[in-house]
């Protein structure tokens, strides 16, 4: 069963069997390629590019619904904006070809918008459009169009606006490898009520023309599957007067701060700090960087606030501390590594916080981001000591720290687990990989064994453990993680109400429960279906 | 010195200030051809020509938002702005 099945998010509760329907973009549009032009040439080819595929778009969609043909728009002008084209200079003169450079500038924007999930929501489609620019500057065909007759179900990387306005009534279903649940995919797949599955790492594998299951309730799709295998709807009804463990929201600024002060979220779980830099060309003054942390400060919803120190790499760019291109940035010189080479940033950084909680009097810890030895967190405890900060903690996204946590007593008040980030070390599978999304799914028992580790050394030296990674925004895997000790969770505004609630529906022994089942599974698949089947109501 | 005309109002949209109305304030001060910027309550600015920057500035629903048009013809400038708040609000 579990070969035959594509793990995702799913939109809409009603399930569908269709036959798959490729709208495939080739790998090659996306890869990233060196050219042997310069800078200056390769940005010419850009700018032709970006009108060309623009004006070849609008010609097409003149057909299109308004809000549609609205939202088509605006793209255009976002992928039109000369800022963007300034954006990609920085990757055109280390070399990359004009493609490249555009996802990299998209790459940056994105990051730049933090949490803003309208803008998130609209970042796929950004980059569907830009594969339509990057198949113009490679020579690369688009795909067939869509049969009128028969049952199909669109399995692409990501659907842009101009590929959902072709679908006619042949199509019954829809599976993306990208696109969260408030994508475009998945904005127009609840409005024609198509199901879908989205972020279906893996689908791009599916054969055409086979039979699949559409199953958005079990937020997966199966292969050969049909209508009685469709999984029976999940509801949680709230019977406690709060969660079983404090639920907080992530945030990158101020915006993200206000709007999590209007949901639940007691506190913040992870306060991402780069965000506040990505747009500053020189490093900003201590009085400048507290007065931005004394307003989001201020902002953040009642709790406590924890903040992590700047996490920027080679393939996340603060443009005033100057990173060497990397092979592999995910490996290379990023997060708590910087301070090797930026010592002095990160104690202004330090000194800001440190006075932006005197000045609100909020009750804050502070975290570094990867870290692996014993040696960095004595570093970095010895930094927030002499800037005044009493509660420090460490996200645990590495496996080496896990088995050096005993060694930590006293040096740490707090470990946060950052799980993206944790499984893409643990596996060896880049987070961002389209097929490698089942080594990065939250149910691999090698990751919940790992997270069961961590909360158990916690419990041993007498500090909190809490998860801030995307994962804990399935309420499922919230229940699994409350089960096996994790204190807190950290996680989306938009996903708080939802881990509240089911988190407040449940007994302290029914997650207990649901992480022993989980952590007795040998693969994904299995521990989901166990913990679901503790939730789902008999008959 | 151009005059400045400038008009502050309050966004109302449940997800602020987002790509859609934002496309369509590009095209509008395109075809007027004036310059045109965007404020926001902490005095951080972007130009009504770029999108990217517009939407960087997170404006939120309850946000005030100040409009800067530089024309000597004020009405032409306050009806302009106007303009743009109708499409941020009915956006």
């Amino acid at each position: 069963m579990s070969h035959n099945e594509i793990t995702g998010t799913g939109v809409g509760s009603q399930a569908v069997v269709g036959n798959v329907f490729l709208l495939e973009t080739s790998d090659a549009v996306f890869e990233h390629q060196k050219t042997t032009h310069s800078p200056e040439e390769e940005a010419s080819v850009l700018a032709t590019a970006i009108a060309t595929t623009a004006a070849g778009i609008r010609d097409e969609a003149r057909d299109g619904g308004k809000t549609a043909a609205e939202i088509l728009h605006a793209l255009l002008i976002i992928l039109e904006d000369p800022e963007l084209q300034e954006m990609a200079k920085p990757y055109l003169s280390t070399g990359d070809d004009a493609s490249t450079a555009l996802f990299k500038a998209l790459d940056v924007v994105s990051e730049l918008m933090g949490d803003d999930e309208e803008f998130q929501s609209r970042v796929n489609d950004l980059r569907g459009i830009a594969a339509r620019i990057s198949a113009w500057v490679r020579g690369i065909a688009a795909g067939p169009a869509i049969p009128q007759e028969g049952q199909w179900v669109i399995v692409a990387h990501d659907l842009t606006p101009l590929e959902t306005s072709q679908f006619g009534d042949s199509v019954v279903g829809v599976v993306t490898e990208l696109g969260g649940p408030t994508s475009h995919t998945a904005i127009i797949c609840r409005a024609l009520a198509l199901p879908a599955v989205v972020s279906a790492r893996g689908a791009m594998g599916l054969v055409q023309g086979e039979s699949v299951l559409v199953d958005p309730e079990g937020n997966r799709v199966i292969r050969g599957g049909g209508m009685v295998d469709a999984t029976q709807a999940l509801t949680f009804i709230p019977q406690a007067n709060g969660p079983l463990v404090t639920v907080r929201a992530n945030i990158g600024g101020l915006a993200d701060a206000t709007t999590a002060a209007s949901t639940t979220a007691r506190g913040v779980g992870l306060f991402r700090t780069e965000v506040l830099y990505l747009s500053a060309s020189t490093e900003p003054s201590v009085g400048d960087q507290a007065a931005s942390y004394t307003e989001v400060l201020k902002a953040a919803p009642a709790g406590k606030i924890i903040i992590r120190t700047i996490d920027a790499g080679s393939d996340k760019p603060v443009p005033f501390l100057v990173l060497e291109h990397e092979q592999n940035p995910a490996l290379g010189i990023r997060g708590f590594r910087l301070q090797a080479d930026h010592e002095s940033f990160l104690v202004s950084q330090l000194e800001a916080i440190a006075q932006a909680m005197s000045d609100t009097g909020r009750d804050v810890g502070v975290m570094a981001p990867m870290v692996a030895t014993v040696k960095e967190v004595e570093k970095f405890a010895a930094l927030c000591a002499k800037a005044g900060i009493s509660q420090v903690g460490i996200m645990i996204e590495t496996p080496a720290i896990i088995s050096v946590l005993p060694e930590l007593e006293g040096l740490i008040s707090f470990v946060s687990i950052g799980t993206n980030d944790l499984s893409q070390y643990l596996f060896a599978a880049d987070r961002m990989h389209p097929r490698l999304g089942e080594l990065n799914n939250p149910w691999q028992p090698g990751l919940l064994r790992n997270v069961k580790a961590i909360a158990d050394h916690a419990q041993a030296l007498g500090i909190p453990a809490g998860v801030c990674g995307e994962s804990a925004a399935n309420p499922l895997v919230a229940i699994v993680f409350a089960g096996m000790g994790i204190d807190s969770l950290s996680v989306a505004p938009s996903a708080v109400e939802e881990v509240t609630r089911a988190l407040s529906a449940i007994t302290r022994e029914q997650a207990q429960e649901a992480s022993v089942l989980a952590l007795a599974a040998r693969v994904p698949s299995e521990a989901e279906t166990a913990v679901r089947g503790l939730f789902t109501p008999a008959g | 010195m151009t005059e400045e005309t400038s008009h502050t109002f309050t966004v109302h949209d449940p997800i602020g200030l987002h790509a859609r109305p934002v496309g369509q304030i590009v095209t509008l001060v395109r075809e007027r051809g004036v310059s045109v910027t965007l404020r926001d309550s902490t005095g951080k600015e972007a130009s009504a020509t770029s999108a990217l920057r517009m939407l960087a500035l997170k404006i939120k629903n309850g946000d005030s938002l100040e409009i800067i048009v530089e024309s000597d013809d004020q009405a032409l400038a306050l009806g302009l702005a106007k303009a743009i708040e109708a499409l941020v609000n009915e956006g």
